[in-house]
């Protein structure tokens, strides 16, 4: 903390303005008259005096943050050596450390209060230490944690608990060794050294012979346990108590049952085999396992790109989802909520349909084609057959009146529908005046031409090309005389045609490089294994000085050849 | 520990601390660490050597140890299997560790603690006869006041472990106390509850596994191949120079002159009359307090990744400057190769330097090895977790370059686990890191409940820290 005075030395300020002697009696003097003036609260000191005579007008300062509180000066707090004994221990030990004497005196009163006698003990630092009062203390008892260990009795153990290959004494000696290093079966298993008692075998042979012949098999020949051979024991015992004590478990009882019963130390076992399998490899293999895994994930990048793609021309491909609700024909629509939806339904089919370049045909109704034919070409006429050119004029109508969604069968009936709009020209005056209605007019003028000339453009160069020489093999000529209307509704379906036929090309050109390398792939792995045979008869080396005579053979042939 | 205030008692929750003055002793081959829980650094460390006169006590300390008295025997109180062997001067041994610098002698009997017979004293060094214990039963018991925390390496026997209670409970007269390894203890010096703990010491290496502050013992594997090895491969390597390097120690030594590198050492030598010379093992103790200069300046282990005869290791080795060393008696050299050979045999039993009374070390007592054996003893699902914790400890683990080879060695043993060694920077960390482990564990509140009480020692008898300290 940079103090006045040190701020003072930075700035170059005559050090001998303040000296030390004038410094203590002056701090101590003058604050007294200036007590009122605000110190400003939660500013350290030092930073306080740097405001000069003016403070600012808006402390600057975190409430919340707390400086470190000064140390109360006076006289130094009195500490004792305070004997105690520990609430964990039974044995009553005194151990004896340092504590603040007002603390200390709380608790000897409160110890002394308990005991009957009076309260106002007055606690004197005793002259001998071995007569201060043992303060009984709990703190650290908490820290005295005992696990839970399955217990059975002996009829238990008879009925239920029996095992081929673990004897009574040993069991408990389990039992035991859990307890003391609280399930650490590392431990356990580390520390696991059975040595039967001959005393409790000699016991046993007063019992029944058969219960000799069983319990003292083990004892013959004590095996090396294996972890899983104590854990399965414990478990199944563990498992079988609470099937005998437990009348009805709740799930995460029953859940434990299970576990506990589910145990499998063969299966444990394989898993810990190929785990220290895992662990022992070599260094090649770490690498070859990376390097693998590298290669796989690549492999899979590769898949999925190619997936994806796919994807993408099948969509392509594919008619558009046949709207569920058409087949349910007109009679949907009756409600005006039922339209309203069907309204924003068909809006955001368009959105999605200018998202698709080139997905409009013949093949497919044209945007929002939906037929009203209101008196085109009579009752029944699928949408489908109707010329695309009226399509367009029939825009507007169309939106209120039709179900959706493209090639439904759509009975044009609709000329009864009340919101009919007023007045339409027939189809055949339409073609007549030549009229047409838009949803929208972009504003400006443009060509026919132009529009024709966009629509051989494809977003590739070599795409456009393919476009161009398909056109010109059908023969069509670059530039169309009369760009009508219905001309360029033509033209448009037939681009679109163009267009599938490539990507159906393009696809199938795929497909087949794909047949190909496949195909190579197996004639290698079928000419390999052969050749392995071969190989395998020759000796490695053998095909390697074949294959390096092959190649002496071919350069000699090269050399020929430059010769002549 | 600046952090806390004098003035308050810390509060439960940010330290789990409840000192209670234990002592906690540390006895290593070279030196015995004593000092007083709690605190960061052992006080009192003093060596484990003593001299020995003919029909007198036992002498301990710094000074005495180094002071060329007539016919003084250097001897270790520890067996070269690793166990206490003489455990009369080691109960004394211990017990000045502790006194020297810690509790200070109880008042005796002026008549009978030896201050005033001045007489007696004369021909001897008064120093020595001060520290003696002379009449230990007409005193009180040195420790009555204090629990102490003894540690014990991982392969102690129950008899030792008997005795030690013994010697704790009846001669020192501990109210409470507790025996841990000291392959726990250092991991817990290093904040960790499980690892592996690699141990290089003067007389043994040890390598122990430790799961949640219990030894696996089965694990625990040691060598000879410690800090003692290398000091004898030096010596070896001096002799196999050619010409023969002159390995003179301090005290021989009256006066130098300085000569060039290589040139011979032109000393005054100090002379002993006949019949006034020191014993010989004090000559080689004092040698090795030379190699042990020489192996902190000098000696450097081949950090690898190869081993220092394979491959372009030792040209490479050629091409690094060279270590300069003077003898106290002058004699001075450039080491440059040799510097590494020292301490090759530690990780390579077939580069180790080898005559007729030191034979080649076996193959399973390199560092490696023993690593491999003893994480080969570990359940399996075990092993990666103690692999990302290695603590290394012990003075010889202070070699240059020593943590660099260790890695690189377990990193080609397993490479497919994530190795991670953990080795204090500080040089005091690392050479007491049991005793600081065990500063820790007895200053803890929550260990109060282990302590062995001296009323149930009195109860079960010495067989009770085979139950308790497990």
């Amino acid at each position: 903390m940079a103090t006045g005075r040190d701020v003072r030395d930075m700035l170059g300020l005559a050090e001998g303005a303040v000296s030390k002697p004038t410094a203590q009696p002056k701090r101590a003097a003058p604050p007294k008259p200036t007590a009122p003036v605000r110190r400003p609260q939660g500013v350290a000191r030092e930073v306080a005096a740097l405001y000069g005579e003016r403070a600012p007008p808006v402390a600057i300062f975190e409430d919340t943050k707390g400086y470190r509180a000064k140390r109360t000066l006076g006289p130094a707090k009195k500490w004792v050596q305070e004997r105690f004994t520990n609430g964990a221990r039974s044995d009553g030990l005194v151990l004896r450390h340092w504590r603040r004497r007002d603390e200390w005196e709380v608790d000897v009163r409160k110890m002394k209060g308990e005991e009957g006698r009076e309260i106002n003990v007055d606690v004197k630092e005793e002259e001998k230490e071995a007569d201060m009062p043992v303060v009984p203390r709990r703190e650290f008892a908490k820290y005295n944690v005992e696990v839970d260990v399955p217990t059975f009795t002996d009829e238990e153990y008879e009925a239920h608990l029996r095992s081929e290959s673990w004897s009574r004494e040993e069991t408990d000696y389990l039992l035991q060794l859990v307890k003391d290093y609280s399930y650490r079966w590392a431990v356990i298993w580390d520390r696991y050294d059975f040595k039967p008692s001959q005393s409790s075998s000699t016991q046993e042979e007063q019992a029944t012979t058969d219960e000799v012949a069983l319990r003292s098999l083990p004892f013959q020949q004590p095996t090396p346990r294996t972890i899983e051979d104590l854990k399965s024991r414990l478990y199944t015992i563990s498992a079988k108590l609470m099937s005998l004590r437990l009348r009805e478990m709740d799930s995460e009882q029953y859940q434990l049952y299970t576990l506990l019963s589910c145990f499998d130390p063969v299966t444990e076992r394989n898993r810990k085999h190929l785990a220290a399998a895992l662990m022992n490899r070599t260094l090649d293999e770490v690498k070859e396992e990376e390097f693998l895994l590298t290669e796989l994930q690549r492999i899979n990048m590769s898949a999925l790109r190619l997936d994806a793609e796919r994807a993408e021309l099948r969509a392509r491909l594919e008619t558009p989802v046949v709207n569920t609700q058409a087949a349910a024909g007109i009679n949907s629509f009756t409600s005006s909520a039922a339209l309203h939806q069907l309204l924003t339904q068909l809006f955001h089919q368009e959105r999605n349909k200018k998202r698709v370049p080139g997905a409009n045909g013949p093949g497919q109704p044209n945007r929002l084609s939906i037929s009203t034919g209101v008196d085109a070409s009579g009752a029944g006429t699928p949408t489908q057959t109707m010329p695309p050119h009226l399509n367009s004029a029939r825009r507007q109508s169309s939106i209120s009146h039709a179900p959706g969604g493209g090639g439904a069968s759509t009975p044009s009936s609709t000329s009864h529908l009340p919101n009919a709009p007023p007045r339409l020209l027939s189809t055949i005056d339409q073609a007549r005046f030549n009229v047409s209605q838009h949803e929208r007019l972009t504003s400006g003028v443009s060509f026919g031409t132009d529009r024709l000339l966009k629509m051989r453009q494809a977003k590739s160069n070599v795409q456009t090309q393919k476009i161009a020489t398909s056109l010109q093999e059908l023969g069509v000529p670059e530039l169309i005389p009369v760009p009508t209307q219905k001309v360029a509704e033509v033209f448009e379906g037939l681009v679109g045609k163009v267009g599938r036929l490539l990507d159906v090309r393009k696809v199938r050109e795929k497909e087949e490089g794909e047949r190909r390398i496949l195909e190579g792939m197996r004639k290698v792995r079928v000419g390999g294994a052969e050749k392995g045979e071969g190989e395998g008869e020759d000796g490695g080396e053998g095909g390697k000085r074949k294959r390096s005579e092959s190649l002496g053979g071919r350069e000699e042939e090269g050399v020929k050849k430059v010769r002549v | 520990m600046n952090t806390l205030s004098s003035s308050a008692a810390p509060t439960a929750g940010e330290y789990a601390g409840d000192e209670v003055s234990a002592i906690v002793l540390d006895p290593g081959y070279a030196t015995t660490r004593a000092g007083f829980a709690g605190e960061d650094v052992p006080k009192s460390v003093c060596p484990t050597f003593y001299g020995y006169l003919d029909n007198q006590q036992p002498l301990f300390g710094e000074n005495a140890v180094h002071n060329p008295l007539a016919n003084l025997q250097i001897k270790n109180v520890w067996g070269s299997d690793g166990v206490v062997e003489d455990w009369d001067t080691a109960s004394k041994l211990w017990e000045y560790a502790i006194t020297s610098r810690l509790t200070g002698r109880k008042p005796g009997d002026p008549t009978k603690n030896g201050l005033n017979d001045g007489n007696k004293a004369e021909g001897e060094n008064g120093q020595d006869m001060d520290v003696e214990m002379e009449d230990v039963e007409n005193q009180e018991k040195p420790l009555e006041e204090s629990p102490l925390l003894m540690t014990e390496p991982g392969w102690n026997p129950t008899k030792a472990r008997e005795k030690t209670i013994e010697i704790a409970m009846e001669e020192y007269g501990v109210p409470a106390f507790y025996l841990q390894k000291t392959g726990v203890l250092a991991a817990f010096a290093s904040g960790k509850a499980s690892g592996i703990v690699i141990d290089v010491g003067a007389s043994h290496t040890s390598v122990t596994p430790v799961l949640d502050g219990m030894v696996l013992k089965k694990g625990v594997q040691k060598s000879p191949l410690a800090g003692n090895f290398i000091s004898s491969q030096i010596r070896l390597l001096f002799k196999n120079t050619t010409p023969e390097i002159p390995l003179t120690p301090h005290y021989l030594v009256k006066s130098k002159t300085p000569v060039d590198a290589g040139a011979p050492p032109q000393a005054v030598y100090r002379e002993f009359p006949s019949g006034s010379a020191p014993h010989d093992s004090f000559r080689v103790f004092q040698e090795d307090r030379v190699l042990t200069e020489f192996k902190e300046s000098v000696v450097e282990v081949w950090p690898g990744p190869q081993r220092f005869h394979q491959g372009p290791s030792e040209e490479i080795a050629k091409s690094q400057p060279g270590r300069p060393f003077e003898m106290p008696d002058g004699w001075n050299q450039v080491f440059t190769v040799d510097r590494y050979k020292a301490a090759e045999g530690l990780f390579d039993a077939s580069a180790a330097q080898v005559d007729a009374n030191n034979p080649r070390p076996k193959d399973e007592h390199t560092i490696p090895r023993l690593v491999q054996a003893a994480v080969q003893q570990v359940d399996a699902d075990q092993r990666p977790m103690l692999l990302s914790n290695i603590v290394v400890t012990g003075a010889s683990t202070l070699l240059y370059k020593f943590t660099e080879r260790l890695q690189n060695e377990i990193n080609q043993l397993y490479p497919s686990t994530r190795n991670k060694l953990v080795a204090p920077g500080s040089v005091v960390e690392r050479k007491y890191a049991a005793w600081i482990g065990g500063s820790i564990l007895a200053s803890l509140g929550s260990f109060h409940q282990l302590w062995i009480s001296k009323k149930e020692y009195e109860e079960h008898g010495s067989n009770i820290v085979e139950k308790r300290c497990r």
